[in-house]
């Protein structure tokens, strides 16, 4: 089996990510570089983490980097404000289906559990699952953060994933909660997603399996 | 303007909260900024900006800077306060008095 694994800077996706290479899944992974909205150190802990985890368990990770700044742009100018992240997200999940497609994988995996910031409820990942037709694999979604940081601790991620970085600036003050899928259908209806996804595609680069 | 500085939570920026409340307008900011600084982008929502470091500069008036140097991010938010300082981008509340340096 391999999987997409959407792996950020944070604590999470690299627990997610180890956890499923543990059970034998062939891993590629795939970062989307917040800049503008974040800053350089979180592409260097993203780096740093999964060659870490190539170093914990012998399995080359093939690892592509994809420019989401523009992204972020185009849906903050166009969109409801309080819809980013879920728009956001939506956007990173297409961008990981054209990957997995062009790797032959056989679905997303990403680091989200339930209600742990505003955008990762229930209601809201339906809506973001709506976006793709892959499977995602969620195998931190019954976690609370303090397990998530015990394993994180014991595999040796915590002490990268809690160097200084920005998180993402273009979060709203107050983010959606439950949002309904006709009103992200309507409000993304506003931006051409496709031209997006062939641009980000465009402009991602990668490292190959042993480059990291 | 900016008084307060205290480091984000991951220490890998500051942040300017301004003493009183006002309101920018980022499009006349932009047209300012441009003169004096490199305009990274113009979301709508923020503005970002370089100059002695990366600067995001939301609507209402906070800014989030990009450097590990308090010393940097002071004069930095004071720059930036001494450029807006009398401009019609800033649009006052009614409820905030005259602004201070």
């Amino acid at each position: 089996m391999k999987l997409i694994s959407l792996i950020s800077g944070g604590i999470d996706s690299p627990v997610a990510t180890y956890l499923m290479i543990r059970r034998g899944v062939e891993i590629v992974a795939v970062h989307m570089d917040n800049r503008p909205f974040t800053d350089e150190k979180n592409l260097d802990k993203t780096l740093n983490l999964v060659r870490h985890l190539r170093t914990l368990t012998g399995t080359p990770i093939k690892t592509y980097v994809v420019p989401h700044g523009p992204n972020h742009i185009t849906i903050a100018r166009n969109c409801n404000r309080h819809l980013h992240c879920l728009f956001c997200r939506r956007m990173m999940y297409r961008i990981a289906e054209r990957i997995a497609e062009r790797e032959g994988a056989d679905g997303i995996l990403t680091g989200e559990s339930v209600g742990q910031v505003a955008s990762q409820t229930l209601q809201n990942l339906s809506v973001v699952n709506r976006a793709i037709k892959y499977p995602v694999i969620r195998p931190l979604i019954g976690f609370d953060k303090e397990e998530i940081i015990t394993i994180a601790r014991k595999i040796g991620t915590y002490e990268i994933s809690t160097l200084p970085g920005l998180c993402c600036t273009i979060v709203p003050k107050q983010p959606s909660t439950a949002a309904k899928p006709e009103d992200v259908l309507n409000e993304e209806s506003k931006i051409d997603i496709d031209s997006l996804v062939e641009k980000s595609l465009e402009g991602m680069y990668v490292f190959g399996p042993e480059a990291l | 303007m900016y008084s307060v500085l205290k480091p984000c939570k991951t220490s890998a920026a500051f942040e300017a909260i301004p003493r009183e409340r006002f309101t920018l307008d980022l499009d006349l900011c932009e047209d300012i900024f441009r003169k004096v600084c490199t305009i990274i982008t113009h979301a709508g929502i923020m503005l970002i900006v370089s100059d002695q470091c990366e600067v995001s500069i939301h609507k209402d008036g906070r800014l989030i800077l990009k450097t590990d140097s308090g010393d940097v991010a002071r004069e930095q938010a004071g720059r930036i306060a001494g450029w807006l300082e009398g401009t019609p981008a800033i649009r006052k509340h009614r409820d905030s008095g005259s602004l201070k340096k």
